[in-house]
């Protein structure tokens, strides 16, 4: 790129601009980062209304934004982020993630049909973003999502003066959200009272962050499998590892900086590096362990100003602790559920459908009674509904019930099938008893069946099978055997029987492809004409196929 | 709504809720305007930020019913931003006067077309 320096990355992989496709990565990465501080970000949940839920929504939101263009292959950056536009707007939940796809539409608007963006179109963008934010309320807020929207769009603009190299704009633009953050309790004070920066403003800063992190090429696990709701600390503040308890931020100055040495450096030193600049002044922000090692290193290299340093973890625990922060348990969260689930796609799927908690487990991992109970208490409602989804969790999930404070009922569902016809029949304006009789009653016109390995030589039921065949279950009873998936569904459907049925759901699992699972949903349709076929993706291990027959 | 004190009496009246109300729902985003309960006022009156006229409050044995008729920026998702009315209009209601809200009621009169993507 025609920028002078090009010292630490060799060149610029984003000299030809961002297209759709490139665009794809970036917002599956904010999304991921998002995830992964979602619970922080509910944390820090006071404004409008204290209900802990900021995080969520602006996770659900980027959700379904992102599954519109999961499986798009359009080049065209204008026609890509208008998707990315439509999909947030079709699944905006909540005050943060409506903001958010306001951002979007006008982010779109913005690019409109060009096939790639450049700095410029950035810049432009993210005023045009900043500018639709304002338009839909009558008395914007400031201390909000939308200052900081409007902190990236000046951020953005200064920038592009600069450099015409997309990771640096990105950089100047976290940079600010940064700072735009920071501020924001001085500008609302009721945040400031309860100590906290303001959540959708958060992430915001978190979405832009894990874009930075995709286009500086670093990979981001998508954990949403394994963030326990209960741990906030380690899924917010140390990623994977353990200890980035601080962070620190600092402007130098000094005379002949090399800007692209001293960001390797910090680079170095921990999670989340930003440093911005020129020759004379410097910015650094950085997570580390031990503060000291970038103060010293800066202070080797000229003079500091503004040095802050914050101990994440402890404002994090201060977030929990404050009486301000908790999250109020509002009229919607009188009662959650807590499901024990198995998979990326089940999971997402639990979480569409409102549960409070998931907690990880499933036939080969049962969890523990205390796992249950965490996340049973971690849940701001007073009634709680326990969905153990597998046979041998509901004796767990039971003594979780008698051993809570609260209110639980063990909805004793023995597989995800269940389970689900559970969820669907969940009300949350009636108590637990009515919706525990309701759940009981919707769990029992749903038959399951499930495709998997036998692990051993038997016969059951006077079915022989060998270690290795594939075999299906009605219920948790061994029905049929047979060579291939297909083949086990097929069996399956005719034992369950599918007179007076209407649909049949296919959760397929980590083993198959979703072109199989279509195949297979496909010929069965073919089979059973009269009924509707859906196939979801499950993820789940060690079983090819859970199947719900309504 | 009287509330029993030691020596007397807090009176709230429902002009003072609707004034919360009002208030909490002009800075609810997506909400652009709040408009009088019958368009018959005509469309002049529709986009009036300082106008409590959108707000119906109504107080029966202790219980505060809130009706709130709204202008939507168009473009944005109608039904999340209800429920962000709602939320909002409830929880600045209880948090000033400590009384229940028991429905609020989001009645959307129009949308706002301020730019076409």
């Amino acid at each position: 790129m025609a920028h002078k320096k090009e010292a630490s990355p060799p060149k610029n992989p984003t000299a030809n601009g961002i297209d759709g496709q490139e665009f794809k990565h970036l917002v599956k990465a904010g999304l991921a980062w998002l995830r992964r501080h979602q619970a922080t970000i509910n944390a820090l949940n006071v404004y409008p209304v204290p209900d802990g839920d900021t995080g969520t929504n602006m996770v659900l939101t980027m959700q379904s934004a992102w599954e519109e263009i999961a499986d798009s292959p359009e080049r065209n950056i204008g026609l890509l982020a208008h998707k990315v536009a439509q999909g947030a707007l079709m699944g905006a939940r909540g005050n943060s993630g409506v903001i958010l796809s306001q951002i979007w539409r006008g982010f779109a608007r913005s690019l409109d049909q060009k096939p790639v963006y450049h700095a410029a179109d950035l810049a432009a963008a993210f005023d045009e973003a900043a500018d639709t934010a304002y338009q839909g309320v009558t008395k914007p807020v400031e201390g909000t999502i939308l200052t900081v929207a409007r902190a990236v769009a000046d951020a953005a603009a200064r920038a592009v003066k600069d450099t015409s190299d997309l990771t640096r704009v990105q950089e100047h633009v976290v940079f600010a959200a940064h700072e735009a953050v920071a501020l924001t309790p001085s500008l609302l004070p009721v945040l400031a009272e309860a100590g906290v920066v303001d959540a959708g403003g958060q992430g915001l800063l978190v979405l832009l962050e894990g874009m930075l992190h995709s286009m500086r090429g670093e990979m981001i696990a998508d954990d949403a499998e394994l963030a326990e709701v209960g741990d906030l600390v380690a899924s917010a503040f140390g990623p994977g590892q353990a200890g980035y308890g601080y962070d620190v931020q600092f402007l130098l100055r000094g005379e002949g900086l090399d800007i692209d040495a001293i960001r390797a450096t910090i680079a170095e030193m921990g999670e989340c590096p930003l440093v911005v600049g020129d020759a004379d002044v410097v910015k650094v922000h950085v997570h580390v362990p031990d503060p000291g090692v970038p103060i010293s290193y800066g202070a080797g290299l000229g003079s500091l100003q503004d040095v802050v340093v914050e101990d994440m973890e402890a404002q994090t625990r201060d977030f929990l602790a404050k009486p301000g922060s908790t999250p109020a348990a509002d009229e919607d969260r009188k009662i959650d559920v807590v499901a024990v689930v198995m998979g990326e796609g089940l999971t997402l799927l639990f979480e569409s459908l409102g549960v409070g908690a998931i907690v990880q487990g499933g036939q080969t991992m049962n969890p523990s009674t205390q796992d249950l109970l965490d996340a049973v208490e971690s849940l701001p409602a007073s009634s709680v509904i326990l969905l153990p989804n597998n046979k041998n969790v509901v004796l767990a999930a039971q003594q979780a019930r008698d051993h809570s404070q609260k209110d639980v009922a063990v909805v004793p569902t023995r597989s995800i099938p269940e389970g689900i016809a559970a969820l669907l029949a969940l009300n949350r304006q009636a108590d637990l008893d009515m919706n525990v009789k309701a759940m009981k009653r919707a769990v029992k016109d749903v038959e399951t069946g499930k495709v998997t390995f036998a692990t051993r030589s038997a016969k059951i039921n006077d079915v022989e099978v060998t270690g290795g065949q594939l075999i299906g279950l009605h219920g948790d009873e061994l029905k049929v055997s047979g060579e291939s998936p297909g083949e086990v569904v097929r069996n399956l459907l005719k034992e369950i029987g599918t007179e007076d049925r209407e649909i049949v759901t296919l959760y397929y699992g980590d083993q198959v492809t979703e072109a199989e699972a279509n195949a297979l949903a496909q010929a069965l349709s073919h089979e059973w004409p009269d009924l509707e076929m859906e196939v979801v993706f499950g993820g789940q291990p060690n079983y090819h196929y859970f199947v719900s027959v309504e | 709504m009287p509330k029993v004190e030691y020596a007397g009496q807090i009176e709230v009246s429902p002009t003072a809720i609707a004034s919360i109300a009002n208030e909490a729902v002009l800075t609810c985003y997506g909400v652009v305007g709040t408009c009088a309960k019958d368009l018959a006022a005509g469309l002049a009156n529709v986009l009036s930020p300082e106008s409590k006229r959108g707000i119906d409050v109504r107080i029966e044995e202790g219980h505060i019913t809130v009706d709130v008729y709204v202008v939507v920026e168009y473009g944005t998702r109608i039904a999340a931003v209800a429920r962000s009315v709602m939320n909002v209009v409830k929880y600045s209601i209880e948090r000033a006067v400590s009384v229940q809200v028991a429905e609020v009621n989001v009645h959307i009169r129009g949308l706002r077309v301020s730019s076409i993507d």
